[in-house]
């Protein structure tokens, strides 16, 4: 502060000397005239005027003046926070609360929804998709992109990609042994992403062809992969690699931090040219389909892309001679590549939080307002003193800024940190709902966010008391000693107003987070369909390669099920190809049949008989898979009642649904069929909120490698699902060697709880409802500490007026009354004006509700019973004191 | 106060006193004086305007301003026009002409022949 002073020092001893120069100059002609020497000065004291006036009015032409007095204010702030600790600690907590929360969700946002990806000019990636008009598709056969690459003018690029079917694992020799994603790309993938290779040539950019190219073997690292599997091995292009035993030449490394599909933090990925056959060349149901990432030309829009694909695809789906499949074909979705990875739901989500968030801010600021306006009053002797001694209004409202600036700067710094801590602390929950990682530090558009918050926040602290203070008229508070001054009865309905509308806010968020109460808990009581408790679950990362001569049912599955089985304190213990709940995985199976009939989509799955001796389902009809039912015997399917009903609409008996045959004739070989033995009651399959859907499950011990459905089942994922009564800290680590045991590779297997598959399940919904619990809760205590204030600055006023009511007579019960009529006024005011902005508002978050209707009559009721306790709560302190008064002292007084 | 004071019109005062330092360096006090003198009494500068007038156009930097001692072996800050001030002051000149004789042609108006 010092050497800002330095300057302003300088030059006003200059103006002195100059001053006193003038006075001087002019008594010395004074004195030349015949004046004595005392009355020439004074002469020239007369003629000059004001001094101090006319020095400050040059100082004001330095032009830097307004400098001086903002030290001089912050520093008069400072002396005035250090006098009043709590106060200050009350605003600047206040409004660190909302600004925290505010930062906390403007970071969340930030990282999940603003992702800067990795690719140049993101913003025109889009995602393409055919679909029906009724669902997506998801996946293009070739033939379709070709005509769109031939024919659409918009799109500089359109490039397609698959993962690679089954888990893969990449070495330089032939005991590869990490995990890779794989994925199937066109070679022209990373010229449509506009990313090239750190080191190597990359893919070659020859036209696909139906017979395979030359750079087949070709393929391309992530950089993950590369210093991972690689250790960075700069000589890497042209070396032979291994993936799952068959040999590729690296033709490329991308750079650090690129990915694709995007990832957060990128895993090591490999991309593999892919090779189009003779299914490629037809469109039927073997056409494989593939997802179609596309570069729009730069100035085309989404919708002008969308509008040249439609025109173009009604003639293409004239090539599709099924009817089904022509009208699955029939139409193209086209969104933003950066879009397509955040899920929508979850995206409205999290602006509702973030709504949340800015409403418990908004409430911060207008509880600090009213603090800094219940000071402003208690002030007024101050300010008018001051006016009185000459300080101009727009000064004193300065002043008032200043001191609201500084005490909402600390707060945004407080705020800043205490945000910081939550969301490290909270980061392992929000990823593990969210399909990024939430960034661990406050990026610059939050910083900016953060500020322009705070800026906010000091002017609407600062604008209402300061303007009131510059209204306040001088001589009646100085003469009445600002007490009862008539100006107070307007502060005291703007400030009830102000507690009238944190009521309101504050209702509406307890509503939402009443809400979702609800859901989590409407979401926690739906049955399953199946057990939970006392199960542990492992994924099992099975080297399917090293099996592939083999049969896994035999050599691997087995084995290490009875190994498991015979654990001391397991139950049971079942393989199923992914347990419910849980999305790491999932076949689907589109069944065409013949006659006209509608194909049947389909969950595909495939189990061990003593999968229902862990998980309990409720069989409806027939029965589940037994020790009968080997490779030898006929090939028996259980189906859900999703399914039965799907299969035959008309038939109201499910038990009709046992015996048919299913994947008979026409798929697989003439008579070889699977037979429904079994329908089980509908379970939750993929989420807790998410409809049952049809489902098909096939036995592992009828699984050979001779089977038309063993790659697709066996081999690309498996959970090991164990019932124990023992507790986890001992079961888990022996199935942990039970899995070394049964192969080294599967020590590493991921294993978690059935009860933690279902929690997680739950996933944003709890998330979000921990979030508004937090929110409404510092809301809460935000509304009780903001009518407290107020209900106590008002006794404290009206401490004689109680002194005269008592000496009237009155009892101490009316007093209590009076002052719990006024917060009973405000509060029922309060809660009426919430309660229709809860019911406006719920509809934000009604995607997220589950189980409860958004305008749900006993959640509003039971909120509103919350705040009318808490009112009365607050109330009853102030009307104590009230009823406390000694009528004496308090006459005494004044 | 005299009543034949004249209170000076807006930007006229940058004008006197530039017009005053055209003649050779002075101090405040010593402005004053020469204008008065020179308007014959009628035109009083008010310290409470001049001193931040001067204190301006120094930062305008039409004037610059130094420390000296005057006839009467007093100290005092001397104020002298700079170049920027000449083209200021050639300005400000101009243009008071065409308003003076504006005003004139609009007090006495020229019959139309």
């Amino acid at each position: 502060m010092r050497f800002l002073k330095f300057r302003p020092e300088r030059h006003k001893s200059d103006l002195d000397d100059e001053i006193a120069a003038h006075l001087a100059l002019a008594a010395a002609d004074k004195q030349d005239d015949g004046s004595d020497p005392e009355s020439a000065q004074h002469e020239a004291r007369r003629e000059f005027g004001n001094v101090a006036l006319v020095k400050d009015r040059t100082r004001e032409a330095w032009g830097w003046v307004w400098l001086e007095r903002l030290l001089q204010d912050a520093r008069y702030a400072l002396r005035q926070m250090r006098k009043s600790p709590g106060f200050a600690a009350a605003v600047i907590g206040t409004l660190a609360l909302g600004i925290a929360a505010a930062t906390t969700m403007f970071t969340v946002v930030d990282g999940v929804l603003f992702r800067p990806l990795p690719y140049p000019h993101a913003s025109r990636l889009v995602d393409v998709n055919e679909g029906s008009i009724r669902t997506d598709t998801g996946v293009v056969p070739y033939l379709d992109i070709a005509a769109w690459r031939k024919q659409a003018h918009g799109f500089e690029q359109i490039a397609y990609y698959n993962y690679a079917g089954g888990r893969r694992f990449l070495g330089a020799t032939t005991a590869a042994s990490t995990e890779v994603d794989a994925l199937d790309v066109s070679p022209n993938l990373f010229a449509t992403l506009g990313v090239s290779p750190q080191i190597g040539p990359g893919l070659s950019a020859a036209p696909e062809t139906f017979t395979g190219s030359a750079t087949s073997s070709a393929i391309v690292l992530s950089d993950a992969a590369w210093r991972t599997v690689f250790d960075s091995d700069p000589k890497i292009i042209g070396k032979t690699v291994q993936i799952n035993n068959t040999p590729y030449s690296v033709a490329g490394v991308m750079p650090r931090g690129f990915a694709f599909p995007f990832q957060a933090s990128p895993t090591p990925q490999v991309w593999i040219p892919n090779q189009l056959g003779k299914p490629d060349e037809v469109r039927n149901d073997k056409t494989p389909g593939y997802q179609v990432i596309a570069r729009l030309r730069p100035g085309v829009s989404l919708s002008s892309g969308l509008a040249e694909l439609s025109a173009l695809q009604k003639q293409i789906a004239q090539n599709y001679t099924d009817a089904d499949q022509r009208a699955k074909a029939s139409r193209v979705r086209i969104d933003s590549y950066a879009t397509t990875l955040v899920d929508s739901s979850t995206a409205k989500a999290l602006y509702a939080l973030l709504a949340a968030a800015m409403l418990l801010w908004l409430i911060a600021c207008i509880n600090s307002t009213n603090l800094l306006l219940a000071r402003a009053i208690a002030r007024q002797r101050e300010m008018a003193m001051r006016g009185a001694l000459g300080a101009g209004r727009w000064r004193l409202t300065q002043q008032l800024i200043v001191e609201s600036s500084i005490l909402s700067g600390v707060a945004a710094l407080l705020g800043a940190a205490i945000a910081t801590t939550l969301v490290a602390l909270f980061r392992h929950e929000l990823n593990s709902h969210l399909p990024f990682n939430v960034p661990s530090s406050i990026s610059l558009p939050v910083l900016a966010a953060l500020i322009g918050l705070t800026l906010v926040s000091t002017m609407l602290a600062a604008s209402w008391p300061a303007w009131i203070a510059a209204r306040t008229p001088i001589e009646p508070v100085l003469r009445q000693g600002g007490q009862q001054s008539g100006t107070s009865r307007r502060h005291h309905h703007l400030r009830g107003g102000l507690v009238i509308a944190e009521i309101a806010m504050s209702l509406t968020l307890l509503a939402a987070c009443g809400l979702m109460l609800r859901t989590i808990y409407a979401l926690r009581h739906v049955p399953l369909g199946f057990r939970t408790n006392h199960i542990v679950v492992a994924d099992l990362a099975i080297p399917g390669y090293r099996f592939s001569k083999v049969n896994l049912a035999t050599n691997l599955y087995t084995p290490l099920l009875d190994g498991v089985e015979h654990l001391p304190g397991v139950d049971s213990a079942g393989l199923m190809t992914d347990v419910p709940l849980s999305h790491f995985f999932m076949m689907q199976l589109t069944m065409y049949r013949g006659n006209g009939q509608k194909p049947v989509d389909a969950f595909f799955k495939a189990v061990t008989p003593s999968l229902q001796n862990v998980f309990g389902f409720h069989m409806l009809a027939g029965r589940y898979f037994n020790a009968q039912d080997t490779a030898s015997t006929p090939q028996v399917a259980v189906v859900n009642e999703s399914f039965a009903h799907v299969f035959d609409p008309t038939q109201q008996d499910i038990t009709k649904v046992l015996d048919k045959k299913l994947m008979g004739g026409e798929r697989g070989k003439p008579g070889e069929g699977v037979t429904i033995v079994g329908v089980l009651d509908d379970f939750r399959q993929r989420s807790v909120d998410h409809a049952p859907v049809p489902e098909i499950d096939l036995s592992l011990t009828q699984l050979t490698p001779k089977n038309q459905f063993y790659g697709d089942l066996e081999g690309a994922a498996m959970d090991l699902v164990v019932r124990a009564q023992l507790p986890l800290a001992q079961i888990i680590p022996e199935i942990r060697s039970a899995l070394r045991q049964a192969d080294p590779a599967l020590a590493n297997s991921n294993i978690t709880t059935m009860d933690q598959i279902v929690e997680d399940s739950y996933g944003s919904q709890r998330l979000a409802a921990h979030l508004l619990e937090s929110f409404a809760t510092a809301a809460l205590l935000l509304c009780i500490a903001g009518l407290y204030g107020l209900l106590a600055y008002v006794v404290s006023q009206r401490t004689r007026e109680m002194g005269v009511r008592f000496a009237l007579g009155a009892q101490r019960a009316d007093v209590i009354w009076l002052i719990l009529r006024q917060a009973g006024v405000l509060v029922l005011a309060g809660v009426a004006l919430g309660l229709a902005l809860a019911f406006a508002t719920s509809r934000f978050i009604r995607s997220y509700l589950y189980g409860v209707n958004a305008h749900d009559v006993w959640t509003l009721a039971a909120v509103a019973l919350v705040l009318l306790v808490a009112g009365a709560a607050a109330a009853y302190l102030p009307a104590r004191r009230a009823a406390h008064v000694d009528p004496v002292d308090a006459l005494r007084a004044e | 106060m005299a009543p034949d004071k004249i209170d000076l019109l807006q930007g006229t005062l940058d004008l006197l006193v530039l017009e005053t330092l055209r003649w050779g360096p002075q101090h405040g006090y010593a402005i004053t004086q020469a204008i008065r003198a020179r308007s014959g009494d009628v035109l009083q500068v008010e310290t409470g305007s001049l001193y931040p007038a001067l204190h301006r156009m120094e930062r305008q930097k039409w004037i610059a301003s130094a420390w000296g001692t005057t006839g009467q072996n007093q100290r005092a800050k001397f104020y002298r026009l700079t170049a920027q001030g000449r083209k200021q002051l050639a300005h400000s000149r101009g243009k008071w002409e065409t308003m003076v004789s504006a005003i004139a042609g609009v007090l006495n108006p020229q019959p139309e022949s």
